[in-house]
């Protein structure tokens, strides 16, 4: 069982990656969610024990090589991130899911705001509230997901 | 990158399949006017193309009678635009050219209306393009009304650039066309660049804000032309020939000393 379980987080990380990799352009990319960090975030509320932060960190440095970054950004913004989950992730999983979206919307922002720090620092600039959209498609995304049932049952369920 | 390659392929599939379904079933009629339109763009073309070749000639006469080096030409290469970039904060796109095809970082790309920008960095299949209202990229420019010379850099938002460090009573109106002007030797002079959007003065600053839109298609395209930039080309031959006098020159004054030097001992 905890075989196949650990496959499957591999097997919807994988996927989440491939979603990532889609050619977005346009209108799509701007309010285009952080699959992966989604994916991740769900893995790492249901099953801790499988997903730890080092899967986040890797699947950061992956992010890393798709976008041609400076090398660890992501993996640093990410590796924080899942800390901030799993630290609270014994009462979160008792929290009803509006609740814990809330808690993941908090995530997804503050995902966001160290990769913007990191970038101010390489010279970027910030160009406006809409960096900040990914997070509430993201979030609308986690919330449909959820409220949907349709992931509690096939795929929390152990 | 190359690491990702495969996976890349993997995921561009369904678009790519997608685009070829939609291309086999272009309609005859839609294609039947396409080529109507373009054998008359080519009627007009060729007019024009045969003064071209005469005016090019006589250029070229005139330039030998100035003494003046000749342009080059820069052959160009058609390559498919496969993504954007996906980072915000970065205006980038990635090309399906890569070092296979003799690419290399720093030739312009270009479409029909003008500069799009320059090639950053190449993978073995792929490029990067960096377009040229990224915040990391200045293109020197030239006002086509008056040749007054400048550089545009790109803003990083609002797919616009900017030329700052103008003086505030700088001979820049709205509407005026920038072009490039050829005296960074990787673009060819005389490309557009920009239409001038907005030229605002501040009392508090000596310099004039002005904000010029790009007149290339930044957002949308699927080909771009990559050039292939010549090493040879007249600006370096100049500087080369230049630095050449000057070591030439500072040789010659070492020898004279050391000679006169010579004739003093005795």
């Amino acid at each position: 069982m905890q075989h196949l379980r650990r496959r499957r987080v591999y097997l919807t990380l994988f996927l989440a990656l491939l979603l990532q990799l889609l050619p977005w352009s346009g209108f799509m990319l701007n309010i285009k969610p952080d699959f992966l960090l989604l994916v991740l975030l769900f893995w790492l509320l249901r099953a801790p024990q499988i997903c730890n932060i080092g899967v986040a960190w890797t699947a950061g440095v992956f992010m890393d090589l798709i976008n041609g970054d400076l090398f660890g950004v992501n993996a640093l913004a990410y590796a924080l991130t899942a800390f901030l989950a799993v630290m609270y992730q014994r009462r979160l999983i008792l929290f009803t899911v509006l609740q814990q979206s809330g808690y993941v919307f908090l995530l997804l922002f503050v995902n966001q705001i160290i990769l913007l720090l990191l970038k101010t620092f390489t010279g970027s600039e910030y160009f406006g509230w809409t960096y900040f959209v990914p997070s509430i498609s993201g979030i609308l995304l986690w919330y449909v997901v959820l409220h949907s049932r349709l992931s509690i049952h096939s795929m929390a369920r152990q | 990158m190359v690491v990702l390659q495969p996976l890349q392929v993997v995921a561009n599939s369904p678009f790519k399949l997608y685009g070829d379904i939609q291309n086999y079933f272009i309609t005859q009629a839609s294609l039947r006017h396409d080529v109507a339109n373009l054998q008359k763009q080519m009627m007009l073309q060729g007019v024009q193309l045969q003064a071209l070749s005469s005016l090019k000639g006589e250029n070229e006469n005139l330039r030998t009678l100035l003494e003046a080096s000749k342009v080059a030409s820069q052959p160009a290469r058609l390559a498919e635009v496969m993504y954007m970039g996906r980072d915000p904060f970065t205006h980038k796109v990635i090309v399906d050219m890569g070092a296979t095809k003799n690419v290399l970082p720093g030739q312009a790309v270009v479409d029909a209306a003008g500069v799009l920008g320059q090639v950053t960095r190449v993978f073995p299949y792929t490029s990067e393009v960096t377009l040229l209202t990224d915040k990391e990229l200045s293109i020197p420019i030239q006002v086509e009304r008056n040749a007054l010379r400048a550089i545009a850099f790109g803003e990083g938002r609002d797919n616009t650039v900017v030329l700052p460090y103008l003086p505030a009573n700088v001979d820049i109106k709205k509407g005026d066309k920038l072009v490039t002007s050829g005296i960074d030797g990787i673009y060819p002079a005389g490309l557009g660049v920009a239409i001038v959007d907005s030229v605002r003065t501040n009392a508090s600053s000596p310099f004039a804000k002005i904000v010029a839109t790009p007149v290339a298609g930044i957002q949308n395209h699927r080909q771009v032309l990559i050039l292939t930039s010549d090493t040879n080309n007249f600006v370096a031959k100049d500087i080369e020939q230049v630095l050449s006098k000057d070591a030439n020159q500072s040789n010659k004054a070492k020898k004279d000393n050391s000679s006169r030097k010579h004739n003093a001992a005795p």
